[in-house]
């Protein structure tokens, strides 16, 4: 949690929009309207702190669909509660936040 | 495995491109990382594409946003290469090495230059040459008192000077003022550099016209600049109206633009002839030989005889073009001076540290620190030299610095603030670099407890990378525990004067 003072207002926006859904870094960008160049080492470094996990979607099922297979990101519970705080730090991040859509 | 799955559809070149431009920035990424990030980048690409292709977006801005996402790989992979311990380690080491410090001044001096048109008001300053006529071009006002700064003088000794003295071979008076001008009936946003100036200036600076000719009085002479700005190079604006705060007058003629004198502002010369209550800086060809105290001895007398204005020794000042070009450099060795004696001043308590700083077991580690420390000192003031003086000068005067405030009193702050830093600094630097090889020393550690002072831990130590040695930077230590640590013991004497007897 000593982190948390680290996440940036950016890095919070691409945290939340992991944690509403989007699980490939092109959607990310659509999403959050961020470049490639931002958002890819933002993964990055989440990942390296743990906050997301990534995985590679099945082979067969890619191959079988005639495309290369893709690599998706979800969020850890560490990921979670961290953005838990950033909302807390940042109020206007929650209004992204899908629960509070419905 | 393969990431290039079979599909009906021909590759289009530019996700072709997008693709390579993965391949070229895959290098960068760590050997054990490279496969899988160069396939989740393609598949990504791969994706996009054949998502707008389906959707009927494939479009010139979507296949444009495509090869622009697709550079990020650069930024993506570089982050992944910076990451690596091995490599922060690099950099930091790389950032630490003297060298860097100096490859670091060498470049801001040479980006001054790069943005400045390669130092062109310091080319000016050393090699500029007013057009050779015989005499020597120089500058003359009034300084009345100690500090009571330039003046011009009444513009009525002009025409004085110009019949009485045989030490000059011609005289003008220049009034330098930003007024309202309006070309053509168009008026100019802003107020614009206008200089009033005697009908003989040009003669006296020895300047032709490029276009028109001088005019006899009443009539206005555009510098290269304003004829580039106001008039788009037409050469018709001969003849036409230019109203100065309302009064009009004719266009003469253009200056050539290699004519620099006083502003690189475009200018207005407005030739008129100049009356007492106008207070001039004047402008005067010396005959060969002639020295100052002669000249002034004469300017002064026929200043009394003819127009009534008394001048003790020393008020009226001279200098020579060279002379006023050279001002910035003069400036900037006073303000070097005082910056020195204000840093040896504030030092002084230092001067056992920063002599250990400089201090070595033989001459050849010795001589290097001080090269080192010398060539770092150099470069600094040099990139505040430049810099003040390109940044100041681009847009101000030339020469006669006073009536500007990008020169005069203001580039000298500049240069008294600049030069201190650098002193300072290059001293701090050095004494927070190894002893043996001039790196920057690492791995802080705080010692002292948190609370002891207001912002701080209170001492540190680091070490040297390469493991020369440790810098112990000791402790500060605040009032109230130095008086703990003061403990004296009292003996049975003094029991009397504290305890009740029962």
């Amino acid at each position: 949690m000593s982190d948390l003072a680290k996440l940036s207002h950016t890095a919070a926006i691409i945290l939340q929009t992991v944690d509403n859904g989007c699980s490939y870094g092109f959607d990310i960008m659509d999403e959050t309207g961020l470049p490639s160049g931002t958002v890819y080492p933002a993964l990055r470094r989440m990942e390296k702190e743990g906050w997301i996990a990534s995985q590679w979607e099945a082979e067969k099922k890619a191959l079988a669909e005639q495309r290369p297979a893709r690599k998706n990101y979800r969020i850890t519970r560490v990921g979670a509660q961290v953005l838990e705080q950033s909302q807390k730090r940042y109020p206007l991040l929650g209004k992204l936040s899908q629960k509070s859509r419905r | 495995m393969s990431d290039k799955p079979p599909d009906e559809l021909k590759q289009p070149w530019l996700v072709s491109i997008s693709q390579a431009l993965v391949g070229v920035a895959a290098p960068l990424v760590p050997a054990a990382q490279r496969d899988d990030w160069r396939r989740e980048w393609r598949a990504e690409i791969w994706h996009r594409w054949q998502f707008l292709f389906h959707t009927g977006e494939w479009k010139r801005r979507e296949k444009a946003l495509l090869l622009w996402s697709a550079l990020g790989a650069f930024a993506d992979a570089a982050w992944l290469l910076a990451s690596q311990d091995s490599v922060r380690s690099r950099i930091s080491g790389i950032a630490r090495s003297p060298f860097t410090c100096l490859a670091a001044f060498a470049a801001i001096v040479l980006s001054i230059a790069a943005v400045s048109s390669g130092l062109h008001a310091t080319r000016q300053m050393l090699f500029s040459q007013m057009p050779s006529k015989a005499g020597q071009l120089t500058f003359i006002w009034l300084h009345q008192y100690i500090g009571g700064g330039d003046k011009g003088l009444p513009a009525d000794v002009v025409p004085a000077w110009q019949q009485s003295s045989k030490l000059l071979n011609g005289v003008a008076g220049v009034v330098v003022s930003h007024r309202q001008v309006a070309l053509k009936g168009h008026s100019i946003a802003g107020k614009q550099l206008v200089v009033a100036a005697s009908p003989a200036l040009f003669d006296v600076l020895g300047a032709t016209a490029e276009v028109g000719r001088f005019p006899a009085e009443n009539g206005v002479v555009l510098d290269h600049r304003a004829w580039v700005t106001f008039a788009q190079r037409r050469a018709n604006v001969i003849g036409s109206e230019v109203k100065i705060d309302g009064h009009a007058y004719r266009v003469a003629a253009v200056l050539p633009a290699k004519f620099e004198f006083l502003s690189r502002q475009p200018t207005f010369y407005l030739m008129e002839k100049l009356t007492y209550v106008d207070k001039a800086f004047i402008v005067a060809r010396v005959k060969p030989g002639v020295s100052e105290e002669r000249l002034n001895k004469e300017l002064t007398r026929i200043a009394a005889e003819i127009c009534g204005y008394y001048y003790l020794q020393g008020q009226m000042r001279f200098s020579t073009w060279r002379g006023a070009l050279l001002t910035p450099l003069i400036s900037f060795g006073l303000a070097t001076l005082l910056s020195s004696v204000v840093a040896w001043m504030a030092l002084r308590p230092r001067l056992k540290q920063i002599r250990l700083a400089f201090e070595a077991g033989n001459r050849r580690t010795a001589a290097r620190r001080m090269a080192f420390f010398l060539s770092k000192t150099g470069l600094g003031l040099a990139g505040v030299f430049l810099g003040c003086l390109e940044w100041s000068r681009s847009e101000s005067s030339v020469v006669l610095a006073s009536f500007d405030p990008g020169s005069g009193p203001f580039l000298l702050w500049l240069y008294v603030l600049g030069t201190m830093g650098v002193l300072f600094w290059a001293v701090a630097d050095q004494r927070a670099r190894c002893r043996v090889c001039l790196r920057l020393m690492a791995f802080p550690v705080r010692i002292g407890c948190p609370g002891c002072l207001l912002l701080d831990w209170s001492g540190t130590e680091l070490f040297c990378s390469e493991g020369h040695g440790l810098l112990h930077v000791p402790m500060m230590a605040p009032s109230w525990d130095e008086e703990a640590d003061r403990w004296v013991s009292l003996d049975d004497s003094w029991k009397g004067l504290f305890a009740q007897e029962k």
